[in-house]
């Protein structure tokens, strides 16, 4: 599942940059995360819980890895999350652009899903997989409007 | 499978209902467990509670008055189906019902609890934003209405607060010189459906439309109203080249819809492209008068 687009930011390139290193700014773009914390240089462990609906909110187990980090243009964010229900994993490019005064961040996923969500919920990934970005996206764009001021 | 362990609990009247929903925060209401239960038994949904809404009497019954037909949460699928005031005074209602699931699962499921439920593949919420109709809902604290457009809010998400129950649903009776229809496309009849529109337009002196609602399921988080359709059509002549021009514009411009294995995105939009056409052409030659 392939899930992209652009979105505005604001803040200087270099500013969002750092931000977005921030585990705690990170969380905030994955909703349900309830822990997120830096284990290594470009390496971040946490859990986060998802439910949509009538289905329980299930716990995953979350690792974020970066790669291919060109500071403060680019890096690909590699996904690996597990729990009872299921598993996600993939990559997820992330370009930041500069235009006027803000940041168009520009996103690419690459996403597989698999286990039961993936049985049972096939229908609904691409709906829901989308509305968790919108959602992260959102609450991103205050968090760094808050913290940018 | 099995579901997990829950507790149960089986009240008579709806005061009762909604004091354990009141107290019990965890609790999920039990309607016609078409989806709950599913969900249950696969284990994805646990709620700590069940609030069984089935020996409630009074949320059940299809009643009619000053132009508005009043639907009971718990009024089966069923009984809305082979109800003879919903086929002549709500007739795109009637015409949706058949397409719901099978027979079985019509003779359990409710019409609160898809309303409630609101799986953005569902009939229901789609035919209540065509019709334009009144959702009732209800706490310990006392009833709001709320209409269908505002009461759908995401993927399985409406204006429901906690401990609220959906007690009735409200559409209008049929205006004069006022067609429907109802259309989807699903591979099997009875799968949930790829697309699927509910149309319901109204003509006035000159043979122009007064008033036109279209309603999408299965492209978006909940049921679309396609704006720029019907705006493309008001105050027209219902015309082929109209009708075309309005689907065009909903399939282009009013969704952006899922891709998933059972459809890519661009035949979605496709598939709202002739269903929209076929809807608004049947709705509007029954609109002035041809025989359904």
């Amino acid at each position: 599942m392939i899930v992209e687009g652009t979105y505005p930011l604001p803040g200087k390139p270099e500013a969002v940059w750092d931000l977005l290193m921030d585990p705690d700014v990170l969380a905030k773009a994955m909703p349900g995360t309830r822990t997120l914390t830096r284990t290594g240089p470009d390496r971040y462990e946490g859990t986060m819980a998802v439910g949509i609906g009538p289905i329980t909110a299930a716990e995953f187990d979350l690792v974020i890895t970066l790669t291919d980090v060109m500071r403060p243009e680019s890096y690909t964010m590699l996904i690996d999350s597990k729990g009872r229900f299921g598993f996600a994993r993939g990559a997820a490019r992330v370009v930041l652009v500069a235009g006027g005064d803000g940041t168009a961040l520009e996103y690419r996923a690459d996403l597989q899903v698999g286990g039961k969500i993936a049985g049972l919920g096939q229908r609904l990934l691409d709906s829901v997989s989308r509305m968790m970005i919108r959602q992260g996206l959102e609450a991103l764009q205050r968090e760094l409007a808050a913290r940018l001021g | 499978m099995k579901p997990p362990p829950f507790e149960y609990h089986s009240p008579t009247s709806l005061a009762e209902a909604l004091a354990v929903l009141a107290d019990r925060t965890d609790a999920k209401p039990l309607a016609g467990g078409q989806s709950l239960i599913p969900a249950m038994n696969f284990r994805l949904a646990a709620p700590a509670a069940l609030v069984d809404l089935n020996r409630i009497d009074q949320l059940a019954g299809i009643t009619e008055s000053e132009g508005r037909i009043r639907i009971g949460a718990m009024t089966r699928h069923r009984a809305v189906e082979r109800d003879g005031r919903i086929a002549a005074r709500a007739p795109l209602l009637a015409e949706a019902m058949p397409h719901i699931a099978h027979p079985q699962i019509r003779s359990r499921g409710t019409i609160g609890g898809s309303l409630a439920h609101a799986d953005p593949a569902a009939e229901l919420p789609a035919v209540m934003v065509a019709l334009d109709a009144t959702l009732v809902l209800q706490d310990g604290a006392g009833e709001r209405r709320i209409p269908a457009t505002e009461f759908f809010t995401g993927l399985f998400a409406t204006a429901l607060r906690p401990g609220e129950l959906v007690t009735a649903v409200e559409v209008p009776a049929l205006a004069p010189r006022t067609g429907w229809a109802f259309d989807e496309f699903s591979r099997r009849h009875g799968d949930y459906a790829l697309v699927g529109v509910a149309v319901m337009l109204s003509l006035r002196g000159q043979g122009r439309c007064d008033r036109v609602r279209i309603a999408l399921l299965s492209v978006g988080d909940g049921p679309v109203l396609a704006g720029s359709a019907m705006e493309t059509l008001q105050g027209t002549r219902p015309t082929p080249e109209a009708i075309r021009e309005a689907a065009e514009r909903a399939a282009r411009e009013d969704i952006a819809p899922p891709s998933d294995i059972h459809a890519s995105e661009s035949y979605r939009r496709q598939l709202v492209r002739v269903l929209t056409r076929r809807a608004l052409t049947r709705a509007a030659a029954r609109a002035a008068g041809a025989r359904p």
